[in-house]
């Protein structure tokens, strides 16, 4: 079983839930920015919450089938057409040999999962399947999706069509929050910068991918004097190398703050404050450019608390479609 | 142990990393502790940790904060930290060669100019440092070199190039590198070495490791492309001279 490309969208790759284990060579886990999205998908067309489906961002893509495929799209809300019928999203449909699937323009929120029922079958690499463009590792020889791809699909246990109790979703709240623990570096700021930081809006910039995220319209930062460190060059947002974890905001040169994505490089020479917790960074992987963003410090207690909570979800949602 | 730094800072970087930060700056016996410590979290893991990344003064760990978290695991590496032997990770010795031309030879002229040298006398002093491997991190295979002569080390650019080409050879700071893939940068670059640093489809995808001692070889074009189409084909993997 297998699809066809027959337009691939603005930027749609395979993705499953990533490579975890391979950070210290410099590779990032990657997989979807949306991990939420992925796993329900996955759970509506009857396969495992990892295997790899396609995300695409802003954009769907137009497949053609040459088999009978069970398909669920989550995420984004974005118009879903089999042969111009439409179909609900957050369901799972069947799409009969010859149909043809493809989407209407986005209506809110950033990027769509599509999972086949037996999950797409391209070959593992470094144990995922989920595309790397920089490593030039998964999915399609390493890139995203062409026209005239054959994608092919695994054996699928169900051709059950469903849908999920839209109560079980959390509807994104406007503006958004994103929930911060501060870290790292974050003493390296004055009081009242660390102040701003939280007191000022932000919007998302153009500049946001599954790299980082990049927010605009907040003050600079300001920093405490310092000696610098050997190594770390005269720039107060500079450090001696170092890691970036999953979720860091990074700020280069002291102006925008970028946090990293699933695909961010493991370490660099810039400056971190802290992380958005991880029970938000499904969130960011939902955010269009210009959308209002405040940042929300948090302790501990409350980031582990919200990551209960949102497993928590997840075991609802596996329970009602179990 | 007896090492001339300060008690190891636990740092939270959100609530599933955390980073162990044995000195400020780049630093040798912190960059052996952070390997020594990698090594032995390698040999004994604590529950719950998912990814181990050494740095030049630090090590980062990714864990599961619904098995471990902060607290634990900072009681759990103290101990381990303070039974460490210094040195324990003793790395290969590898020969990197090096064409100081090409199109990775972006700033060599601009350094030369900047530090008054000729530019016989820079690259004499870039290719006779002991380096070492202090972290593969960045990119894939990426490999962060400590031992950069300090009459080498060059502030970052203020300007980011989009694409520097793979295997070259770089300055950040008192940092240097051997590049693995191709990958913007604020770095200045006078080489690159034909060996591929990176490929997913090798057994070994990584050719260095964190604690490797590197001596650079220099050859001149003929012989970068002769090595780069064997490496290409993968028909050498290093260096297949040793350096005189």
């Amino acid at each position: 079983m297998a699809f066809k490309v027959v337009k691939p969208g603005l930027s749609t790759t395979v993705q499953d839930l990533g490579r975890p284990g391979y950070f210290h060579l410099g590779i990032p886990e990657g997989g979807a920015m949306d991990r939420f999205a992925l796993r329900v998908a996955n759970m509506l067309v009857g396969n495992d919450e990892g295997a790899a489906g396609l995300e695409a961002v802003f954009m769907g893509p137009e497949l053609t089938f040459d088999a009978d495929t069970l398909v669920a799209v989550t995420g984004a809300e974005m118009p879903i057409f089999v042969d111009g019928e439409p179909r609900e999203g957050w369901s799972a449909f069947v799409v009969k040999a010859g149909q043809t699937l493809r989407f209407g323009f986005l209506k809110a929120g950033a990027r769509i999962y599509i999972a086949f029922g037996g999950g797409i079958a391209t070959p593992l690499a470094l144990g995922s399947r989920s595309t790397y463009p920089i490593g030039a590792l998964g999915g399609i020889d390493g890139r995203a999706i062409a026209a005239g791809d054959v994608v092919p699909v695994g054996e699928a246990t169900t051709m059950t069509e469903r849908s999920l109790d839209r109560s079980l979703l959390v509807p994104v709240s406007a503006p958004v929050s994103l929930r911060v623990l501060t870290g790292l570096y974050w003493h390296r700021l004055t009081p009242a910068c660390q102040a701003r930081f939280f007191a000022d809006e932000w919007v998302v910039a153009p500049e946001a991918d599954r790299m980082g995220y990049r927010f605009r319209g907040g003050s600079p930062m300001e920093f405490v004097d310092r000696e610098q460190p050997f190594g770390a060059g005269s720039d107060p947002s500079n450090i001696v190398d170092g890691c970036y974890s999953y979720g860091s905001i990074q700020v280069p040169g002291g102006q925008e703050p970028i946090v990293l994505h699933r695909d961010a490089v493991s370490g660099g020479g810039y400056f971190t404050l802290g992380a958005v917790i991880s029970a938000d960074m499904d969130l960011i992987g939902q955010l269009q450019p210009n959308t209002k963003v405040r940042f929300t410090e948090v302790t501990m207690e409350e980031a582990l608390a919200a990551r209960a909570a949102r497993r928590d979800r997840l075991a609802k949602l596996r329970a009602a479609l179990a | 142990m007896v090492l001339n730094l300060p008690a190891p800072r636990f740092l939270p970087c959100g609530d599933a990393a955390l980073t162990v930060e044995f000195a400020p700056g780049i630093d040798a016996a912190a960059n052996a502790l952070a390997l020594a410590l990698a090594a032995d979290l390698e040999a004994a893991p604590l529950p719950g940790l998912c990814d181990v990344l050494p740095t030049y003064r630090s090590l980062t760990l990714s864990y599961d904060p619904c098995v471990t978290g902060f607290a634990t695991l900072r009681a759990a590496l103290r101990p381990r930290i303070a039974a460490l032997r210094p040195g324990a990770v003793e790395g290969a010795v590898r020969s990197i060669p090096v064409f100081y031309g090409g199109p990775a030879c972006l700033d060599l002229a601009r350094l030369t100019a900047e530090k008054g040298m000729t530019e016989d006398a820079l690259i004499a002093l870039h290719l006779g440092a002991a380096y070492r491997v202090a972290m593969i991190g960045f990119a894939p295979g990426f490999a962060y070199l400590s031992g950069l002569p300090a009459a080498l080390a060059t502030p970052r650019r203020a300007e980011v190039r989009q694409r520097v080409t793979e295997g070259a050879l770089g300055i950040g700071g008192g940092q240097a590198s051997v590049n693995s893939v191709a990958a913007p940068s604020a770095w200045s670059y006078i080489g690159q070495t034909p060996l591929r640093l990176f490929d997913a489809a090798r057994a070994r995808p990584c050719l260095l490791a964190p604690g490797d001692r590197l001596r650079l070889r220099r050859i001149g074009e003929a012989e970068f492309d002769t090595l780069a189409a064997r490496a290409c084909r993968g028909e050498i993997l290093f260096d297949p001279e040793t350096p005189a």
